[in-house]
Order: structure tokens, then C-alpha cells, then sequence
């Protein structure tokens, strides 16, 4: 009897509409990755800004006195 | 029960008028809204809320309120879905079921991150002066070798990250 209550529940089971979630909810996360990804990767390498990053593992020393 | 105590109030004239016009019914009472009366609630706490979804039953649903008092061996499933509904919204499946109301916040949130961005190239391209020629690579490294033969900060801070016997950056 449960077995046929179950399967009912799930036929007679009211269609839920897609809300906006479900209509727009890829696109919207997708696009906003797409943009973030897109503006900060510009930010970062194109820019020219002076991140003033530690010359720790970057910087070669070079001689200084005259 | 507090119904007939109000009437032997009544009886014995303890009482004011307004509270006569209320023990006896409808005259004059403010009609109750509906936000002070019972509600009903989908919630996983409240397993049987206080009245039933539906309130007013169309002539076809009272007729199978009446056959509900019958034998329940007598409905059909579908007649017993559509009890269920009548007292209930959402069953509790349909109450949890998730949403995909995440990936709207989560795409909203880098949108926005993303105009932040945008901020920093317009302060870049309009505000933004020459960077000081402190900063380019050359000087960096004169500057770096500098602070090294100073033995600056050797404890935790530059000097010891920088190995003098081999010449480089410690690994």
C-alpha cells in the first residue's frame, strides 16, 4: 500500500514552474565569472599597476656602489 | 466554557455593554483579520499546521470531505492526493528541495567584484600619476643587494631569507 502511495504522490506531483533560478541561474553564474575573470586578468597583467610585490624569490641583486 | 461563563455574566448584568454585544454574537464587533487567526505554515517543525491549506472548499472538494467520513477504503488514490492537498501545501520533499538560487548569488557577487575591477582601471587611466622611478626593476635590484650587504632585518625579515654563502634567494 506504501509502495502504491509513493509512486501516486509522484505522479499526481504538482508541476513546480522554474523560477528565475532555474531559467537564468547558469547563465548568471557563468557571466559573472566570465567578467571577473575577464577585468582582474586585465588588472593584474596589462595594467601596469606596481603591486609592490617582495623582491623575496624575484628580485636578482645587482651591485649598487659606484 | 468561557462561552457560558460570559452568559452568566450576562445574566447577571456584572458586565458593560460591549461585552453583552460580544457574547452574543455579530453586532457591531470588528470583523477578526486574517493575520490574528490560526495560520497555516510549511515548515519541517511544524509537521501539522494549525488549520488546513485550503480554506474554502469548491462544492467538489466538500463533496469528498463528505466521502472522507465514509470508509477511507472506498477512495481512490487520486481522491486521497487531493485530501492531501486540500490540507496541505507543499509536502515535505517539495519543503526541502533545494534551489539553484546559489549560482544567481554566486554570479551576482563576481559581477560585482567585477565592476570593482573596473574602478581600478578607470583610478589607473585617470588619477593615477607615474609610478616613481623607485619602483623599476634596476633600482629594485640595487636597491635589494643594498639592504642585503646592510644585513637589514636578519632575524626574520629580508637578510634571512637571502643564503650568503650560495648567493640566492633561500628555498
Amino acid at each position: 500500500a506504501r509502495g502504491v502511495q509513493h509512486t501516486a504522490v509522484r505522479r499526481a506531483h504538482r508541476k513546480h514552474e522554474p523560477d528565475f533560478h532555474d531559467k537564468y541561474g547558469n547563465l548568471v553564474l557563468l557571466g559573472g565569472a566570465a567578467v571577473f575573470t575577464t577585468v582582474w586578468g586585465y588588472v593584474f597583467t596589462q595594467l601596469g599597476m606596481e603591486w609592490g610585490l617582495s623582491p623575496v624569490g624575484r628580485i636578482t641583486p645587482k651591485e649598487w656602489r659606484e | 466554557m468561557l462561552a457560558s461563563r460570559a452568559f452568566s455574566l450576562v445574566g447577571k448584568r456584572a458586565i458593560s455593554t460591549s461585552v453583552c454585544l460580544r457574547a452574543h454574537g455579530h453586532a457591531g464587533v470588528v470583523k477578526a483579520e486574517d493575520f490574528s487567526l490560526p495560520a497555516y505554515v510549511d515548515r519541517r517543525d511544524v509537521p501539522l499546521p494549525e488549520v488546513a491549506f485550503v480554506r474554502d472548499l469548491s462544492a467538489q472538494q466538500k463533496a469528498l470531505k463528505e466521502k472522507e467520513k465514509a470508509s477511507w477504503t472506498a477512495l481512490s488514490v487520486d481522491e486521497k492526493v487531493e485530501l492531501y492537498r486540500i490540507k496541505f501545501n507543499e509536502s515535505y520533499a517539495e519543503m526541502n528541495k533545494g534551489t539553484n538560487e546559489w549560482k544567481t548569488v554566486l554570479g551576482g557577487v563576481l559581477f560585482f567584484l567585477g565592476v570593482t575591477g573596473l574602478i581600478l582601471i578607470w583610478q589607473k587611466h585617470f588619477m593615477y600619476g607615474a609610478i616613481p622611478h623607485t619602483f623599476s626593476d634596476e633600482w629594485v635590484s640595487a636597491q635589494t643587494k643594498r639592504m642585503l650587504d646592510m644585513r637589514m632585518n636578519p632575524v626574520e625579515g629580508i637578510s634571512a631569507q637571502w643564503d650568503f654563502e650560495k648567493n640566492e634567494w633561500k628555498k
